[in-house]
């Protein structure tokens, strides 16, 4: 096709050219086509099949309002065509057809649709029942749009940033340009967003006279547009976001939209979040569909998209245009297309009267018949439009046209997605037909076209005057600029007159009042019938407005013809919904660049050469185990870690504890702080001592066990479990929240890194490294000390005994930790020294009947419970300590779940698995922690069960069906392992070895 | 179907001044057991009272997903009632609730989630409830777009498989229940805002609302995420509930691409195709206590992150519509049905967090029972408000909770 050359609109360039794939052919287009316009350009006309009737279905918009031009792009599904820019190369699909577009074998179902009225599937399919798993295979594979192959691998770069703004402007035309430059001019810091790739909105492809208030400025309004644009890029306040899409507005006046990428561009599309200060929507309207017999077939289009398509693109729509419209612009895309080269047979306007007298005389100039109080009621043709019938609004007089393109839309609509996220109420306006804003949120405004300005410097200075606005909320002074702006816009006309009606006498079969959803007048009628009787409820019900281009079509229209049809005087019509995203943005784009945050300690590369499997754990990564080799194909790779278990009972072993709680805790009430939230009495640990202890919630279950080191007079250091260290801080000043003590509490947990040496030989390993007296004698268990290794490294260290050996903790600053493990590794060497991981450690520690919160405990678990209950002093005074009055509650409770130690009955069972119930002929428990223990030869375990059978000697059936298929199971109904319990700990009972 | 419409909860019903009982709260547990009392008690005066329209709540919001594996032994049966309520009810209301009974795969991440999934598979299926643990291989078979390597941020190292659980359209429930109810006589007053509860000599007596004063022996609390307020304000009945958003979203439909339900604990996040073929997805709660239902930005872009990571095919997919719930937590994360303590005549049934759709069917069931009889069903008898005042958590949830300060 030809191309318009020549105008001043155009954005497109004709040296350029570009091609991309369809239907097996190659198609030839310009550098500025979307995927449509090329196509279209091409003569291409049905673009995709509709949802459920599979009706052929063409350009209608250009700015994404239904799904019309939804198409597989390269793999990509339900890529909008019409605003997607056409790169070199494509390789377009048409979707949701059985053959193309063009000829779709499933183009019966359009005859079908008398037996589909709305929600037709509640009613049938179930009968009999066994009809309906069939019925959900045909279900699902007639419903959907596009196909998403599951091993589809999206390309493309994906950025993010958060800018932050003083005003933000949504909506790049006039009336968003002035807004921009109003703020701007005071010195704030503005970012506007314009969903278009350039700047210019409604004056972008209009070459209509401007006339500015003053009189001194005349140009066509395309000019204008420049004219504006060109001031706002260099304004050093404002940051442009072009082919920008905002998706979201939300509390905290934070913005979120996503932006698309050109050739130039780092990034395909990028996330943009941005925080401001005030927000102004001058996002403008667009239009409202008119509703008739066919009103979606492939060449009815919207007169701004057939314009644009000319003004834009250099392409004209058709040959002949009719135009059935209800405002203003309407007129003048007739006139504008009839001067290009369209044949104009007449212009039909809903509206009496109101039309500007300048336009109609301009149509009368070119001999274009207008029928005023006349609107489409039929649409006709194939595939594509053969003619059009108009009629008066009661149908009584009708005439035919034929054409190849209807221009046609009831009026207008405006774009108040952003405020409506931002939390304005709308209401129905009368005057404008518009649901516009009630209650505006604070610092939230609105300008230009939305609020029905259709007079150019109005839009402007309604613009100017919400820039003002948001300049305000910023605390910047702008009484004086507001009141002459006010008056300025108090001579200007104000918002117009819109047109109210939605449709003539048509019956509404073929009536689409929703594209995406094939949903019909006549559904809309049924839904009412059978008493969804508001707008929500038929939306959910019909389904209308809830397909890719949400109220897009629907929105204005539905409520109307719901009030219209109730004709109550209460009826007054309520607009659905709108959600965001605004805007649908693939999730590549929401995901960004994908940060994935988590932690290593100071020493995880250490680890991982060692060949220590490294997981995440919370959100630090750490070692479960280390193996020699990791291949998967390697079946030696031993689960059980059976050889750091044996290295650290017989030699010595290192173990990275880094990622332990750690906290100071200090200042004249710390210890009264400590008292609060721990069931020990903390007042009885004296200086260079520690204490285990834990912290119990109101409940008296136990949320967090550890060390608590008096370092100093009102100085403590105090370790929580892994998982708990970010609440810790937290909690404790929660609990002191209504006490005025005087305390710090600091979070060290990064800042200091901890190696546990554990085994016979630590001892021997750790005379090497330092000068300080490290005997039985000098530090004995249970004792803390503070000493440097080789005259460098600050060491607190606490004699320990978590696996239940000789053992240190060595808390350094993390900076000196990969020096102090390279320093134990090179000491320990001559005793055989090896890291060892999770696993031995949850091994060994179980064996010294150890608890890990969360492992032998769950949410509900008491201190009493895990048998913890002696660290509860209950000398305190109940109401100071927190869980204090549960534990007095609960100590003697029945029938709560309790912690004991079990022995397996046959070994040649194996090892139950961790989680397995305990049960007889009901549930009565389960398996906490079960291995096989290298050290005893026996397969011990922990449980928590009911306290009846905690007695020692009790036996236990474990029920180990999982229905696994990777394990073997047997299948004869064998299910029941046995165990009894034993009292716990195995390992070492008298605690010698950790003694010595 | 084809003939003249009826509207399928009749015509709006008169207001009376006397009730056998009054529910507030017309979402599925207020519907379900105004259905359940009327056909299985023979009591046709009850008035369902709704601030809004039946089915604005939770009952329209949550993402439909039906399924029996939780932890307790206690909850377990419920559940597993409540599934098999499904095809039961459709046929009884005649009315598609389009129960798409697709299986739910729940992914572990490491071995210690596989050891977790392990006590709620072998509890369930020692109660006869369908559902075993897979390898990641398994998991790849089910859901072809799964990322089963080692290049996802959380790695794949199976999960447990239910095929007895799937999806329910929830809008169906809704209005199945509300036309069977109104069919047996039951009177569902919408856009009606209960006042204030009354009560004598320690007995419910009436109820008042914005359209008028109702006498009844029997009021049931169903009112979702505003029920503690209700109970609290009306009655003095404190209730240990924190509300919070939940928010969800679906994106463009596609063809078949999704055949199960597949979630992530570690991930936060699940994901199934609905018969429409958009993938609705979903999962964790705002970190504070509101009563708004505002979506925030953060999560959209959380559950992007997510989805994309292991079903990444889903990055070239588009998020079409977002939105956001209530949720009534409780510290247990299991729900309070009580009755008759300490008023009499007073009904509770709520705190239901983020099971309340899929248990909606059978709570009114028994509910109906307790409401008729005044003698609460054996099911129901662990769900005792007093659990908390004696410190005896449900245990449904292993992890302690931490959604608000208090608890």
């Amino acid at each position: 096709m030809n191309r318009l050359k020549n105008l001043p609109t155009l954005q497109i360039d004709p040296e350029k050219k570009i091609s991309l794939r369809y239907k097996g052919k190659s198609y030839e287009g310009v550098q500025g086509d979307t995927i449509a316009t090329l196509l279209y350009a091409n003569g291409i006309r049905v673009f995709a099949r509709s949802l459920k009737y599979h009706r052929p279905r063409g350009l209608y918009s250009l700015d994404g309002e239904c799904s019309n031009t939804l198409m597989e792009v390269d793999g990509i599904p339900n890529v909008r065509c019409e605003n997607t820019p056409a790169r070199e190369g494509m390789n377009v699909k048409a979707q949701n057809v059985l053959g193309s577009a063009d000829r779709d074998f499933m183009a019966f179902m359009d005859k079908m649709s008398r037996a589909m009225p709305a929600g037709f599937y509640y009613k049938i399919f179930h009968k009999p029942a066994s009809v309906w798993p069939l019925v959900i295979k045909r279900i699902r594979k007639a419903a959907g749009l596009g196909k998403m192959s599951p091993d589809f691998d999206m390309p493309g770069a994906y950025d993010e940033i958060y800018p932050r703004a003083d005003v933000c402007v949504v909506g790049g035309g006039p009336a968003g340009m002035c807004a921009a430059l109003a703020a701007a001019e005071q010195g704030l810091r503005v970012i506007l967003l314009e969903a278009r790739p350039r700047l210019g909105g409604s004056y972008d492809y209009r070459c209509t006279q401007y006339h500015s208030v003053s009189g001194d400025r005349n140009m066509p309004l395309c000019q204008r547009a420049r004219e504006l644009a060109e001031q706002v890029e260099a304004h050093p306040c404002i940051r442009v976001f072009a082919h920008t899409f905002l998706t979201g507005v939300y509390g905290g006046h934070v913005l979120t939209a996503f932006q698309q990428g050109g050739e130039a561009d780092h990034f395909t599309q990028r996330y943009v979040e941005i925080r401001t200060e005030s927000m102004v929507a001058a996002t403008g309207c667009t239009e409202r569909p008119l509703l008739f017999e066919n009103n979606e077939k492939p060449g009815v289009m919207q007169p701004g998209c057939a314009h644009r398509l000319a003004r834009t693109w250099g392409l004209l729509p058709g040959k002949t245009a009719v135009f059935s419209i209800g405002h203003d612009a309407g007129i003048e895309a007739a006139i504008d297309l009839s001067d290009l080269g369209m044949e104009i047979p007449c212009v039909a306007d809903v509206r009496e009267d109101g039309q500007d007298p300048l336009l109609l005389a301009e149509l009368e100039k070119r001999q274009i018949p207008f029928y005023r109080g006349w609107a489409a009621l039929c649409a006709e043709g194939g595939k594509n439009l053969k003619k059009v019938c108009l009629s008066t609004l009661n149908g009584k007089h009708q005439k035919n046209f034929a054409c190849d393109i209807l221009a046609a839309a009831a009026g207008l609509s405006p774009l108040t997605g952003p405020l409506t996220l931002a939390g304005a109420g709308l209401k129905y306006d009368s005057h404008s037909g518009f649901f516009l804003p009630e209650d505006m949120p604070e610092n939230i405004h609105a300008a230009g076209h939305l609020l029905g300005y259709e007079y150019p410097p109005a839009i402007e200075s309604s613009g100017t005057l919400a820039g003002l606005w948001a300049a305000a909320d910023c605390g910047v002074s702008v009484q004086n600029a507001v009141r002459e702006i006010s008056e300025e816009m108090a001579a200007l006309p104000g918002p117009l007159r819109g047109s109210k009606f939605v449709c003539g006498p048509v019956s509404g079969k073929k009536t689409f009042i929703c594209f995406d959803e094939d949903c019909t007048l006549k559904n809309t009628d049924q839904a009412m019938a059978e008493g969804f009787d508001v707008p929500e409820l038929i939306k959910r019900f019909t389904s209308a407005g809830t397909g890719p281009g949400q109220g897009g079509i629907p929105g204005h229209n539905l409520p109307l013809y719901v009030a219209l049809s109730q004709a109550s005087p209460d009826s007054s019509p309520r607009p659905t919904t709108t959600r965001s995203p605004l805007t649908p943005p693939y999730l590549a784009t929401y995901a960004g660049s994908s940060h994935d945050m988590s932690k290593r300690t100071p020493v995880h590369d250490f680890q991982a050469a060692s060949g220590g499997r490294m997981e995440r754990v919370g959100v630090w990564n750490r070692a479960r185990r280390f193996s020699q080799n990791q291949s998967p194909k390697n079946k030696s790779d031993d689960a059980t870690a059976r050889r750091e278990i044996e290295n650290v009972r017989n030699n010595v072993g290192m173990l990275d504890a880094s990622t332990l709680g750690k906290f100071r805790i200090f200042g004249q009430d710390a210890l009264k702080a400590l008292q609060r939230v721990y069931v020990s009495d903390m007042s009885r640990v004296s200086e260079g001592r520690m204490k285990y202890s834990a912290m119990c919630n109101e409940d008296g279950c136990v949320i967090d066990d550890g060390v608590v080191t008096k370092c100093g007079e009102n100085d403590y250091y105090l370790t929580t479990s892994t998982g708990r260290a970010g609440m810790t801080a937290e909690w404790f000043r929660f609990h002191s929240r209504y006490e005025k003590w005087d305390y710090h509490i600091v979070n060290l947990t990064d800042a200091y890194g901890v190696i546990n040496l554990a085994g016979p030989s630590a001892r021997r390993v750790l005379e090497k490294i330092t000068d300080a007296d490290v005997s039985h004698g000098a530090f004995p268990f249970s004792a803390y000390r503070e000493f440097s290794v080789q005259n460098v490294i600050p060491v607190r260290a606490m004699r320990l005994g978590f696996v239940g050996e000789l053992s240190y903790e060595f808390h350094v600053p993390s900076s000196f930790m990969p020096s102090l493990w390279q320093i134990l590794e090179e000491a320990g060497k001559e005793f055989g020294i090896q890291n060892f991981g999770l696993e031995a450690q949850s091994t060994m520690r179980m064996e010294k009947g150890h608890v890990i919160l969360g492992s032998e405990s769950e949410q509900r678990t008491t201190l009493h419970d895990i048998g913890l209950g002696f660290l509860w002093h209950r000398g305190k005074p109940e109401a100071k300590t927190v869980g204090a009055s549960a534990l007095a509650h609960t100590e003697k409770q029945k029938g709560r779940l309790k912690l004991v130690g079990f022995k397996t009955e046959n070994p040649a069972d194996g090892v139950p698995k961790d989680g397995a119930p305990i049960a007889d002929d009901r549930i009565r428990g389960y398996v906490c922690t079960c291995r096989y223990s290298y050290s005893l030869k026996v397969t011990i375990g922990m449980a928590l069960v009911e306290d009846e059978l905690a007695a020692e000697n009790t036996r236990l059936g474990i029920y180990t069906n999982d229905g696994f298929a990777g394990e073997a199971m047997p299948d004869s109904g064998e299910y029941m392992k046995y165990a009894r319990v034993v009292p716990m700990p195995f390992y070492d009972p008298e605690g010698k070895r950790m003694k010595m | 179907m084809f003939g003249r419409k009826k509207r399928l909860w009749g015509e709006k019903p008169p207001f009376r001044s006397d009730y056998d009982a009054v529910i507030i709260g017309g979402g599925l547990h207020g519907l379900a057991t105004a259905y359940f009392l009327a056909t299985r008690h023979g009591m046709n005066s009850i008035a369902v009272i709704e601030k809004r329209y039946i089915g604005y709540g939770g009952a329209g919001r949550n993402t439909a997903i039906v399924r029996a594996n939780q932890r307790t032994q206690e909850n377990l049966p419920l559940y597993k009632e409540a599934l098999e309520l499904w095809p039961v009810l459709t046929k009884e209301l005649d009315f598609n609730l389009m129960f798409y009974n697709c299986g739910n795969l729940n992914l572990a991440h490491s071995e210690a989630a596989m050891k977790a999934m392990r006590l709620q598979v072998s509890s369930a299926r020692f109660q006869g409830i369908d559902i075993r643990l897979v390898d990641r291989k398994e998991c790849k078979e089910l859901i072809p777009a799964l990322d089963i390597s080692d290049r996802p941020r959380y790695p794949v190292y199976g999960g447990m498989f239910h095929p007895a659980g799937g999806i329910v359209r929830h809008d169906a429930v809704v209005w199945g229940l509300a036309k069977g109810a109104a069919k047996h006589g039951v009177h569902i007053h919408q856009g009606t805002e209960v006042r204030a509860i009354c009560t004598e000599k320690g007995k419910i007596v009436s109820v008042d609302t914005d359209k008028g004063k109702i006498n009844t022996p029997r009021v049931l609390n169903a009112a979702g995420a505003y029920s503690a307020a209700i109970s609290g304000h009306m009655l003095g009945i404190k209730l240990p509930i924190s509300v919070l958003t939940i928010q969800a979203m679906v994106t463009q439909p596609l063809k078949p691409l999704l055949d199960h339900v597949v979630s992530s604990g570690m991930y936060h996040c699940y994901a199934n195709q609905t018969l429409k073929g958009e993938i609705a997805t979903g999962a964790h709660m705002d970190p504070w206590p509101n009563y708004t239902n505002q979506n925030s930005a953060y999560y959209i872009k959380h559950q992007a992150e997510a989805l994309g990571d292991f079903l990444p095919c889903l990055r070239g997919v588009k998020f079409m519509r977002c939105w956001a719930g209530l949720a009534d937590m409780t510290p247990d994360m299991a729900p309070i049905m009580d009755g008759n303590d300490p008023v009499e005549g007073y009904y509770t049934d709520c705190g239901w967090g983020y099971f309340g759709f899929k248990s909606s069917t059978v709570t009114g069931k028994y509910m109906a029972e307790f409401m008729a009889k005044g003698e609460c069903p054996e099911i129901l008898k662990p769900f005792t408000l007093r659990r908390f005042e004696n410190h005896r958590l449900m245990g449904e949830t292993a992890a302690l909770v931490n959604y608000s300060p208090d608890n």
